[in-house]
């Protein structure tokens, strides 16, 4: 009996990893991008010139927003740190509807906005990785919320199936085939185990009240506002008296803040009916400097600079989901350990991967011995070839799109979204015109080309290129350069391994590997 | 009851191999499970967050929390469950009395009954 | 600190895969391992790592080092599954990192 538990884990596992593969494969690469989404975004706006944090920031965004938006409702002003050197503001556009968002780039010497390209930048990869694209916001977080609960399912039953993998910790035995892959996919699962589930549980309990709304619901028949003030102190905003009155500095509340937090540093500024006699200036602590994501902030008031409120670490459960919140964005990781995140999404990306690869090899495997080949066989080796080959192949093209679509162009920042999924779907159509492994090789080689050109065509196009920056000392965007190169490499190593690969007798039939139907001595794996 | 290996053959090997009686029984036995294990596990996932959330000796807003950020293990053990029983029937059986058991807590706590 | 608990943390994997037979004999070319040994190495594995996750702790604090850990834990036995494969006696000769590791680490505190 329980090796029949072990073989119906086994199906659970191979199905429920199966069924979402594709989509986990692009939520984990476009995630572990997101780790560098101020980087990227950096790299993707070359106008915006190097520049440090200093003091009187925050000041003078508040100065540049009163002769931007005096009338809006609210501002937003994310203050420039070592990492994100960008003195970036969000406005809500006024009037009636009051829902549009405006946003700006500040030089942080003249408060006038920066003219940059329009583009999404790392934005992009980040708002993908959690709701897609094309299919509507609440769409996309249904359906990527959906993956991450059929992947928690396959690694609970994973780790049940796999009973060896603790045994076989460190094994990786290449070229056997099915035998190799299944190494593969056994050591990116286990030895980032942690990582894996980590990231997936948080990711679901990052949209816990829109996919299981039930409790609160039933708990606060009243509404979520309630809710929000109880379980995260969060103030109900004060209404406009009518009356005007000017806003005080900032520069000294930004210092009370810093003392306060024991030298904190501040993140954000957000100025709620600025130009009111009841206005407020909330001042929300870095995300960089706790684990907890649930943000320690201090609230003022507008004209008086007055102490409001003052909002720290809130109770246990909250302060729970604060850290599970914190722990998925990794925003307060330094760079050691945002190379560890990256490491461990990049091993959870390949354990997708090989979990694809594995399931086509085994049932062509099985196929084979029985003489044909079905359509779902074909189907799925299909699909891998466009998920894994294809998406890297689209993320260089949506990185020479920022760079070739001319500036002025209406809609740009659309247009080159629209771009990266052009390619993808030419990489979903390419294999239809590819016997075997051929259309591997081809998008693994052409995304490798397409990556290794890109410091080049930025060196033709722009003027922060390898040679000026890394004698300006501008290392994200050196360093972004080189990373560029590293992906070359890695595709061209992978574009080289298929190509090269001859499938010897041992690939062909590994007898141990092959589960005999109505024998359960070796259960499948 | 059919043993659990042969309900769960490796892919596609066994169809050929099957009187069709039998393969229309796995797959019957297979869409109960899956419907019990996503449906009825996703039920009784909301089921526990309501009845936790009301229940724990917890302020309101934290024992939502707790009960919301649970409900996601309590799904997926409710999917391994379907899929692990032994029989199809049985998985059904018991994720009803895991949810007849909540009910029961939930009536007790709310004091309608002794 | 951290580096140290890197090393710490390699040289823990590498006395656990000499406990266990497919290892040993990728090093040793033998899968014999005498019971006694097994035990000793095994446990000696188990104590590295939890020096490991000492160092990072003392470094880091027990939140974020923990977090630091783990992301050190993966870190270290990719590579050597990688080498265990590819150069199983560069592995075993890794091991002893801790020891530059641990001097680097007091000379540059004294």
């Amino acid at each position: 009996m329980k090796d029949g538990f072990r073989q119906s884990m086994a199906w659970l596992h191979r199905w429920a990893g199966l069924l979402v593969g594709w989509v986990l494969f692009a939520v984990f690469l476009t995630g572990t991008a997101a780790y560098l989404r101020p980087e990227i975004s950096y790299w993707m706006r070359p106008e915006l010139a190097l520049s440090r944090p200093g003091p009187a920031d925050a000041e003078v965004a508040v100065q540049a927003m009163q002769a931007m938006a005096p009338n809006s409702p609210s501002w937003f002003i994310n203050l420039p740190d070592e990492r994100d050197t960008t003195l970036r503001v969000f406005w809500r556009e006024p009037g009636p509807r009051g829902r549009g968002f405006r946003e700006a780039v500040l030089d942080p010497a003249t408060g006038h906005p920066v003219e940059a390209r329009e583009t999404l930048g790392g934005e992009f990869f980040y708002r993908f990785h959690f709701q897609l694209h094309y299919v509507g916001v609440l769409w996309g977080r249904w359906i990527v919320s959906i993956c991450a609960m059929f992947m928690l399912v396959a690694i609970v039953s994973g780790i049940i199936t796999h009973r060896r993998i603790f045994a076989d910790f460190f094994t990786f035995r290449p070229g056997k085939g099915q035998r190799s892959w299944l190494d593969g996919h056994n050591i990116c699962a286990v030895l980032a185990l942690p990582y894996h589930l980590m990231i997936t549980y948080t990711g679901l309990v990052l949209f816990m009240l829109m996919v299981m709304p039930w409790g609160v619901d039933r708990a606060y028949p009243g509404g979520r506002a309630a809710f929000n003030a109880e379980a995260f102190g969060s103030a109900p905003p004060r209404a406009r008296a009518g009356s005007a009155a000017s806003l005080t500095p900032v520069l000294p509340l930004v210092q009370e803040a810093q003392r306060r937090w024991g030298g904190g540093r501040v993140g954000r500024v957000v100025v709620a009916n600025p130009g009111d006699a009841n206005a407020t200036i909330q001042l929300v602590r870095a995300d960089s400097e706790r684990i907890s994501y649930n943000p320690q902030s201090l609230t003022f008031d507008g004209p008086t600079g007055a102490l409001l409120q003052d909002s720290g670490e809130g109770l246990p459960a909250a302060e729970v989901r604060g850290w599970m919140y914190g722990l998925h964005i990794g925003r307060f990781a330094g760079p050691l350990l945002r190379a560890l995140f990256i490491l461990s999404g990049l091993a959870g990306t390949a354990m997708v991967a090989t979990g694809c690869v594995l399931w086509a090899t085994k049932t062509r495997q099985q196929a084979a011995r029985q003489g044909r080949v079905g359509f779902g066989t074909r189907l799925v080796e299909h699909l891998n070839v466009a998920a894994i080959a294809g998406l890297p192949l689209a993320m260089a093209a949506f990185f020479w799109a920022n760079r070739l679509l001319p500036t002025g162009m209406p809609q740009r920042a659309d247009w080159e979204v629209h771009v990266f999924f052009a390619a993808w779907v030419l990489c979903l159509l390419h294999p239809l015109f590819r016997r075997g492994r051929q259309a591997w090789v081809e998008q693994f080689a052409a995304g490798a080309l397409a990556f290794a050109l890109l410091p080049l065509l930025n060196a033709l196009v722009t003027r922060r290129h390898l040679l000026t920056t890394l004698s300006e000392g501008d290392h994200v965007r050196a360093a972004f350069d080189l990373g560029l190169l590293g992906c070359a490499l890695l595709l061209g190593a992978l574009a080289w391994k298929v190509a090269r690969h001859r499938p010897t007798p041992a690939s062909i039939r590994v007898p141990a590997a092959i589960p005999r139907p109505g024998r359960s001595a070796e259960p499948a794996r | 009851m059919a043993r659990i290996g042969s309900s769960f053959p490796t892919v596609a090997s066994l169809r050929v191999r099957l009187p069709p009686g039998t393969e229309r029984r796995r797959l019957g036995g297979l869409l109960l499970r899956s419907l019990a294990g996503i449906g009825g596990g996703y039920a009784l996932a909301a089921l526990a967050t309501v009845v936790l959330s009301l229940s724990l000796p917890l302020a309101r807003s934290e024992a939502v929390l707790v009960a919301t950020m649970a409900s996601f293990a309590v799904h997926a053990a409710a999917i391994i469950w379907a899929f692990a029983a032994r029989s199809a029937l049985r998985a059904v059986a018991g994720l009803l009395m895991a949810a007849a058991l909540l009910t029961l807590i939930h009536l007790v706590m709310q004091g309608q009954l002794p | 600190m951290i580096g140290l608990g890197a090393a710490l943390a390699y040289a823990g994997f590498v006395a656990m895969c000499l406990a266990m037979e497919r290892h040993h004999e990728q090093v040793f070319r033998t899968r014999a391992i005498p019971p006694r040994r097994r035990r000793l190495l095994a446990a000696l594995g188990w104590l590295l790592l939890a020096a490991s996750a000492l160092a990072t702790v003392a470094a880091s604090g027990w939140g974020l080092g923990l977090v630091l850990w783990a992301g050190v834990l993966t870190a270290t036995a990719i590579p050597l599954s990688i080498l265990l494969t590819y150069a199983p006696r560069v592995a075993l000769v890794l091991a002893a990192a801790p020891l530059p590791a641990g001097l680097a680490l007091l000379l540059s505190v004294s």
